[in-house]
């Protein structure tokens, strides 16, 4: 039978004797060759059945029943077919080297045009002839199967296994070749037929005939054949290719077109790939087109935040985010380079020296804060590690800038003076959103603030003035503000704060009580002679204040209206102490000698400005001595009191411009003028101001020590013995949020309990807790 | 029309054309997979080449009944059909035909590759044998003892195992 059989080739005819195997293989070779190499013009019904029914025919001839024997290998029947099976394989055999000797004349893409078409045809016939074959699936093949021979296929595998063995081991090389330069091409740009790639795949896919169960396909020949060599040939191709275009382009231009082959990689995956390509192809895309410059364009991260370049970090952010660890270096260079911004806008400030303006001061550091937070959440997707190289930098230059190189309680001073102006009422009106935006931006520092002890002494100092002089802008915005600040550092921190703010609301009640107890208690000569007056009941230890330095005799006309109120108090509370806070204390005087438009003056005095004053009820001239002597000041109040008093006129000293001492006397100036009604003579004094800051700075040293001893005394309470080291170190972790210790003054602090009692020496370096 | 109940010509070995359902003749995995092949056949008829008249018309009333049985998979056809000799029962009834028109279903059944009723064929055998000695068998089947004596001592030896006491 020649192979070149023309369809119309006659077919011999279907075999009589179904015990003949030579008649029925010339018969069905013919019908195999027919669908092998016509089947595009056809096979009619005929032939189909007779050829199906020749094979069921052999199969169950009646010599099947005369070979049972008992030494058979086989359970049960003998089953025939075995001649038939070997015959095809031998066909098949006799097939694929026609086939092959056609398919190396071949090359390149006419190979690939010829192996898909030829695969094509071999499968379909294949999948005929298993239909054909199916008796002899069903029983021959079957048994053999089950017996666990490992060699023998059901007849549409067979097919599989003769191209894989006869076709595909010579062939794959020079196919996959074509392939990959047919994949080239379209990384080149230009347009390539898709579908033979993939018919290819789908062809290696088909081949993978599970060893141990050859039913069934694993990936183990595309694998090999395919996926291995189109991975080598990418990374291959990026390889040089990013490195040509490094060469003559700039990294920022590198960036993109190496986001866009990552893309062009990712969608031809669907395309013509298996989706299992996706994690490999994209790691070594990753490592020819990423990892491989990383160096680079880390170098270039640099000269893009020097220049704002967002977009562009944002693409360099996501391509080394790809790569592991790609980004280590990139958020130490953010932090660096934050840090030093924010050094920058303060040292612009700086300059101001003493005055600076706290206002200016805070919005140089919101404004690196706020431009590189949103940096963060632009270019780097808000991702946490950046937003801690963020923080980390603003930490170091919030607490460690040239403001505060000498003092390093100037930031917190500062901001707390800040948070103050903010909250003072002022000419202009504040809108309440603005206001919660400006209390928001201090909590924005505060967070950063190390020295947060400091912070709060200086902020409570300056709620006690807004407090006491009733200078606050409001009391929502201050309640807001506190309860911030105790969302930030917890109850214990705002403690004192709450007390004062209470306080003020109570002595307003308590000041109505006394009203309406007054206007029972009074008659109407009383109430003539009395002097309009409020109060506010301050608790010890909450307020952040001391009692008056200077001795104070009250002036007699006031000391009947406070006895009345002391009176009032120690009723309603016995056993409590009134300490009066001259210092604090402030009053009006009408000046009924000298007139405005024939209205009178008036002054507003401190309690020590008004004892002054009211001493020329009695006499036009008052001499030094007998101020000093009556009001009972010392020295250091008088005078720069006096001083305001001299200064706008209200005396004048004599002999004129004589210094404050024994010797001089004041006359009351009946010619006084101003452009006012209202004279504001209460103005505090310079010297105390910064008495006070240096007092500040004296008692946050003391409570500093105070909150280290009770660490200590804390931690070795349940401890009982413990390591030096480890003890210091412990203390470091329990007080680093109100401020950041010096080891040296936690050592102090440990002598000074040894020495107290309450900690013991113990050998190996050991400390002891004594009860 | 779909596909199901598009009409297929048949045609027996001894040359009588019989018309039936598609879906009624792919209960046969050689018409099916036939059909798969080379299309629906349209007029030509399907010579149906080892199947008589009589029989191919018994094969097809069984197949019209079960022409809404699902198709069983490859896998499943392993354990549970198999084990087990109850026929439903249609198909018992089915069955009630003499011997030699029950061998030749089974027959057909193999050849047209119709696996349950192949299953049912079977089954309806074994019943017959169940429960029955040898002589008995021989009897209802019609079978000439060609043993000797001592051949079937042997036998009788090999299978002991099996014996139901």
């Amino acid at each position: 039978m020649s192979k070149a059989a023309a369809p119309a080739n006659p077919p011999p005819p279907m075999p009589t004797s179904r015990e003949d195997i030579n008649g029925t293989w010339r018969f069905l070779e013919w019908g195999v060759e027919q669908i092998m190499s016509h089947l595009d013009s056809g096979v009619d019904l005929r032939t189909y059945m007779s050829l199906y029914t020749s094979i069921h025919n052999f199969c169950t001839a009646q010599k099947a029943v005369g070979q049972t024997n008992l030494t058979s290998n086989h359970r049960g029947a003998h089953l025939l077919g075995e001649e038939l099976y070997h015959r095809l394989n031998e066909y098949l055999k006799r097939h694929l080297q026609g086939v092959h000797a056609e398919m190396v004349k071949h090359s390149d893409e006419a190979l690939l045009t010829y192996y898909i078409q030829q695969w094509k045809r071999y499968t379909t016939a294949g999948s005929y002839n298993n239909h054909l074959f199916r008796y002899l699936n069903r029983h021959w093949v079957k048994r053999e199967m089950d017996e666990g021979k490992k060699d023998v296929f059901d007849i549409y595998t067979l097919h599989l296994v003769r191209w894989k063995e006869d076709m595909f081991g010579s062939t794959q090389n020079a196919v996959m070749d074509a392939v990959l330069r047919l994949v080239e091409k379209q990384r080149n740009g230009e347009t390539i037929e898709q579908s033979k790639v993939k018919e290819v795949v789908l062809s290696f896919v088909a081949l993978g005939i599970d060893e141990a169960d050859s039913t069934k396909t694993n990936l183990e020949v595309y694998r090999q054949y395919f996926e291995r060599p189109y991975i080598e040939a990418t990374q291959q191709y990026y390889k040089n290719e990013s490195s040509t275009f490094l060469a003559e382009n700039s990294v920022v231009d590198y960036m993109k077109k190496a986001e866009r082959r990552l893309d062009e990689e990712k969608e031809r995956v669907p395309l013509f790939l298996l989706a299992e390509i996706m994690q490999p192809l994209m790691k070594c895309c990753e490592a020819a087109l990423i990892a491989d410059h990383a160096v680079l364009m880390r170098d270039e991260f640099q000269i893009l935040l020097d220049n704002d370049r967002e977009e562009d970090m944002a693409r360099m952010y996501k391509l080394l985010a790809r790569i592991p660890e790609g980004l280590d270096p990139l958020r130490n260079r953010f932090e660096n380079h934050v840090r030093r911004a924010g050094l920058l806008s303060v040292e612009k400030v700086a300059d101001q020296g003493e005055s600076l303006d706290p206002k200016a001061f805070v919005d140089a550091l919101l404004e690196v804060h706020t431009q590189y937070a949103t940096l963060v959440q632009s270019a780097f997707t808000g991702e946490s590690e950046f937003v801690r190289s963020l923080d980390n930098a603003c930490r170091e230059y919030i607490n460690r800038n040239k403001v505060c190189a000498k003092n390093s309680a100037r930031s917190p001073q500062m901001l707390a003076k800040h948070a103050d102006n903010v909250l003072k009422r002022s000419t202009k009106a504040t809108e309440e959103d603005d206001m919660e935006k400006m209390l928001n931006q201090v909590m924005t520092v505060f967070k950063y603030l190390e020295d947060k002890d400091v912070f709060q002494k200086f902020y409570s100092q300056t709620l006690a003035k807004r407090l006491v002089h009733g200078t606050s802008a409001s009391p929502d915005a201050e309640t807001s503000m506190i309860s911030k600040l105790k969302d930030a550092s917890g109850f214990e921190y705002t403690n004192k704060l709450q007390r004062m703010f209470q306080d003020i609301q109570t002595s307003k009640d308590l000041n109505s009580a006394y009203d309406d107890w007054l206007g029972q208690v009074l008659d109407k000569e009383d109430k003539k002679g009395g002097i309009d007056a409020n109060y506010q009941i301050l608790g010890t230890g909450f307020w952040p204040l001391q009692p008056p330095t200077t001795t104070f005799t009250p002036p007699p006309s006031i000391v009947k209206t406070y006895e009345r109120f002391q009176n009032f108090y120690t009723q309603k509370h016995g056993g409590r102490k009134l300490t009066w806070l001259w210092h604090l204390c402030k009053g009006e005087i009408r000046a009924n000698y000298a007139k405005l438009n024939k209205v009178p003056y008036t002054f507003q005095v401190s309690t020590y400005q008004m004892a002054i004053l009211l001493m020329f009820n009695d006499s036009d001239n008052v001499s030094y001595d007998d101020m000093l002597a009556i009001t009972g000041l010392q020295k250091e109040t008088l005078d720069p009191s006096l001083g305001i008093m001299l200064k706008a006129k209200v005396i004048t000293a004599s002999p004129e411009g004589a210094t404050p001492q024994s010797g001089t006397s004041y006359n009351l100036n009946y010619g006084f003028r101003n452009k006012k009604l209202k004279v504001n003579l209460n103005m505090a004094i310079k010297s105390e101001q910064k008495q006070e800051v240096e007092d500040t700075q004296k008692t946050i040293e003391e409570d500093r020590k105070m909150l280290m001893q009770s660490a200590i005394v804390r931690i070795m309470k349940s401890r009982k013995t413990m390591k030096h080291q480890l003890l210091v170190g412990e203390t470091v972790t329990q007080v680093k949020s109100r401020f950041s210790p010096k080891i040296p003054d936690i050592k102090k602090c440990i002598d000074i309990l040894i020495e107290k009692e309450y900690l013991e020496r113990l050998d190996n370096d050991e400390l002891g807790y004594l009860a | 029309m779909s596909e199901g109940e598009q009409q297929v010509k048949l045609v027996s070995s001894d040359n009588v054309e019989i018309l039936t359902e598609r879906k009624i003749a792919e209960r046969s995995m050689l018409i099916k997979n036939m059909i798969e092949d080379l299309g629906a056949p349209g007029e030509e008829a399907i010579p149906i080449m080892n199947v008589s008249e009589a029989v191919l018309r018994k094969v097809l009333e069984w197949c019209a009944h079960h022409k809404n049985d699902p198709t069983p998979t490859q896998d499943d056809d392993a354990d549970s059909r198999k084990k087990t000799t109850d026929i439903e029962d249609w198909d018992q009834k089915f069955m009630q035909v003499d011997q030699e028109m029950l061998f030749e279903i089974i027959l057909a059944a193999n050849y047209m590759d119709i696996k349950a009723l192949l299953d049912v064929g079977c089954k309806t055998v074994a019943n017959m044998i169940k429960s029955k000695s040898p002589e008995e068998i021989r009897k209802t089947f019609n079978i000439q003892n060609d043993f000797t004596p001592e051949e079937e001592e042997q036998i009788r030896r090999e299978n002991e195992w099996a014996e139901d006491r």
